[in-house]
């Protein structure tokens, strides 16, 4: 008891717990303080990305494993969500599950032959595995709706202020897992195998074991906010897969910072938003994500709100002893 | 009568191929840089044409040099810029380039915006070859390839710069020790790939799509013939164009034409997982 209450403590203390806190408070509270559906319309799309990007982020972010084909467990999660709730009529919040489950087994199939891959290589192979599946699903158009896509999905709750918060628990579940994986043996030794695979390797430290429970994980989510979105629009088609969301993903993290959770998190909901308030003059939301990209990567490489967190300070215990 | 179709159609596919290819091997070659916007290069080359040719009249072959310089100077500032102070994080100059690929890509969507468009012929007529009827425009793109690579090739190989740019890419730090200027040599080869891959778009427009997002499939098949063809090594990555450019035609001929995107990346991802290296690297780039 001693060990939870102190555990719980120092995470408390620490600026990424409690920003989130904050933050999830008050997201809990925005259909309390407006009534303007449009505006919750966006946030539940930012919910959706606050997903996508942390689950990328636990796998490339921590290990260093770039996944450039991240929408192939999206997209798995979002067509098996169509398959099962169309044919076999299973219901929607089972289905959040059951495709978290598809996408881990996806995540499981395509780490295998991806796992000796570094940098380059293992961008193109994931790359080229996602494009394959976008492909397949033009090819097999007969039972994947082609261009079309799948109509008709269920939707998961009564109204769009039930799908804000189905969304913004989804968000809070997937966010507090993945950071307590990310402070967890689990996130140390990807973070090791980040600086240096070999050197954690020759510390008996089966890497190969770590990255492939890495993939199960990132994909695991993944999958899940491909089902919600898919239930949630009502429709899944083939830009769930598609090379650009991938892209976007990455640029998320990139601009939130890699390995913090918090960052992709944050960052989701800043560009989502912001987006959004560019839309009166044009689709500008590449354009935008991409230029920023550039800026932060030449002027602050670790993104932006690893910088913010590290400003802020530190509550209620010694700051010598809680350094690492 | 099919097979010939194939033998013609596959080398002026795989010619396309081997100018944008080239161009990619020869910059990671020498700079160690995965330049995902080589596509973008290759997209503004096309477009460069398209707007001096067809909206200024400005004659196609002064257009398509028009082309070439605009995205050689274009290249020569990215790394200059850019390039040079990422250079060192791999994952960083990969998502950078790409991103800079996507923001041409939208700058281009909101200048001419979403329609495709048709680039005008050198030559308009088609032409009878070995009893297979093809245009004019296709035979020449093949033609210029196989010229721009020879003498890419002989650049290389016989000229005092070409010395200073294989020594370069053995070894930077030793190159810079025999005086040659490393950080111009990265930006030689940037321009030249460059225009090579503008060459490619400007040639190409009068029969392929020229689109905004034209880029991004070539730019995927480039990345995937240079890997195939093992990092770094030219002659491997000419004979992976041909390899994909034949398999490409061949299975738009026999089998379907919806798989043609499917196979290359198909075999990208078989090779990847079992031999890294390509056909023909020694050893891994990484």
């Amino acid at each position: 008891m001693k060990l939870v209450t102190h555990t719980w403590r120092t995470l408390i203390s620490r600026p990424p717990f409690y920003v989130m806190a904050i933050f999830f408070l008050f997201m809990l509270l925005v259909p309390v303080m407006t009534n303007d559906l449009y505006l919750i319309g966006v946030l539940v799309l930012a919910n959706v990305y606050a997903i996508f990007a942390s689950s990328w982020d636990i796998l490339s972010g921590y290990s260093g494993k770039e996944n450039f084909g991240h929408t192939l467990f999206i997209g798995a999660g979002a067509y098996g969500a169509a398959y099962l709730n169309l044919y076999l009529g299973v219901p929607p919040m089972l289905n959040l599950v059951l495709c978290g489950l598809i996408g881990a087994v996806f995540g499981i199939l395509i780490g295998i032959p991806c796992l000796p891959l570094v940098g380059p290589y293992l961008a193109l192979a994931t790359m080229a595995a996602a494009s394959i599946a976008e492909r397949l699903t033009m090819i097999f158009s007969k039972y994947t709706g082609g261009e079309e896509g799948l109509y008709g999905l269920e939707p998961i709750t009564a109204g769009p202020v039930g799908d804000y918060y189905l969304s913004l628990i989804l968000v809070i579940i997937t966010t507090v897992i993945l950071m307590a994986i990310g402070y967890s043996k689990q996130g140390l030794i990807l973070r090791s195998i980040k600086e240096d695979e070999t050197a954690s390797e020759a510390a008996g430290i089966n890497t190969t074991r770590y990255k492939l429970v890495a993939f199960a994980i990132s994909a695991f989510f993944a999958g899940m906010g491909g089902a919600f979105y898919a239930h949630y629009q009502m429709y899944t088609g083939p830009s769930s897969l598609s090379i650009i969301m991938a892209i976007t993903i990455i640029i998320i993290c990139m601009i939130g910072g890699m390995g913090t959770i918090v960052g992709p998190v944050l960052a989701a909901y800043m560009l989502t938003v912001s987006n959004e308030f560019l839309r009166s003059i044009g689709d500008f939301r590449l354009l935008v994500y991409t230029g920023l990209l550039v800026v932060i990567v030449l002027f602050l490489p670790r993104g932006v709100f690893t910088v913010i967190l590290e400003r802020l300070p530190r509550f209620g215990q010694n700051r010598e002893a809680s350094k690492p | 009568m099919v097979a010939l179709e194939i033998l013609i159609y596959g080398a002026v596919l795989s010619g396309i191929y081997a100018l944008l290819a080239v161009g990619f091997a020869l910059i990671f070659g020498v700079a160690r840089v995965i330049n995902l916007t080589h596509g973008a290069f290759y997209m503004l080359g096309a477009y460069t044409t398209y707007a001096l040719s067809v909206l200024l009249n400005v004659p196609l072959i002064l257009s398509i040099l028009g082309g070439m310089a605009f995205v050689f100077i274009l290249a020569l500032c990215l790394d200059r810029f850019i390039i040079e102070r990422i250079r060192t994080t791999m994952i960083n100059v990969l998502i950078t380039t790409l991103a800079l690929s996507l923001f041409a890509d939208q700058v281009i969507l909101q200048i001419f915006g979403p329609d495709n468009r048709n680039i005008p012929a050198v030559i308009s007529d088609r032409v009878t070859l070995l009893g297979v009827d093809i245009a004019g425009q296709r035979l020449l793109s093949l033609i210029i390839s196989v010229a721009v690579i020879a003498t890419l090739w002989l650049i290389i190989t016989r000229t005092r710069m070409g010395n200073a740019l294989l020594a370069t890419a053995q070894d930077p730090e030793a190159a810079q020790l025999m005086g040659i200027n490393t950080g111009r040599m990265f930006m030689i080869t940037m321009g030249i790939a460059a225009m090579m891959a503008a060459l490619a778009g400007g040639i190409v427009g009068s029969f392929l799509t020229v689109a905004p997002e034209m880029g991004m499939l070539p730019i995927i098949k480039a990345f995937s013939i240079v890997i195939l063809g093992g990092l770094g090594s030219l002659g491997g990555s000419i004979i992976a164009a041909l390899l994909i450019g034949y398999l490409e035609t061949s299975v738009a001929y026999l089998i379907s034409f919806n798989a043609t995107e499917l196979v290359p990346l198909v075999i990208i991802f078989v090779t990847l997982t079992f031999r890294p290296a390509g056909i023909f690297g020694k050893r891994r780039g990484f």
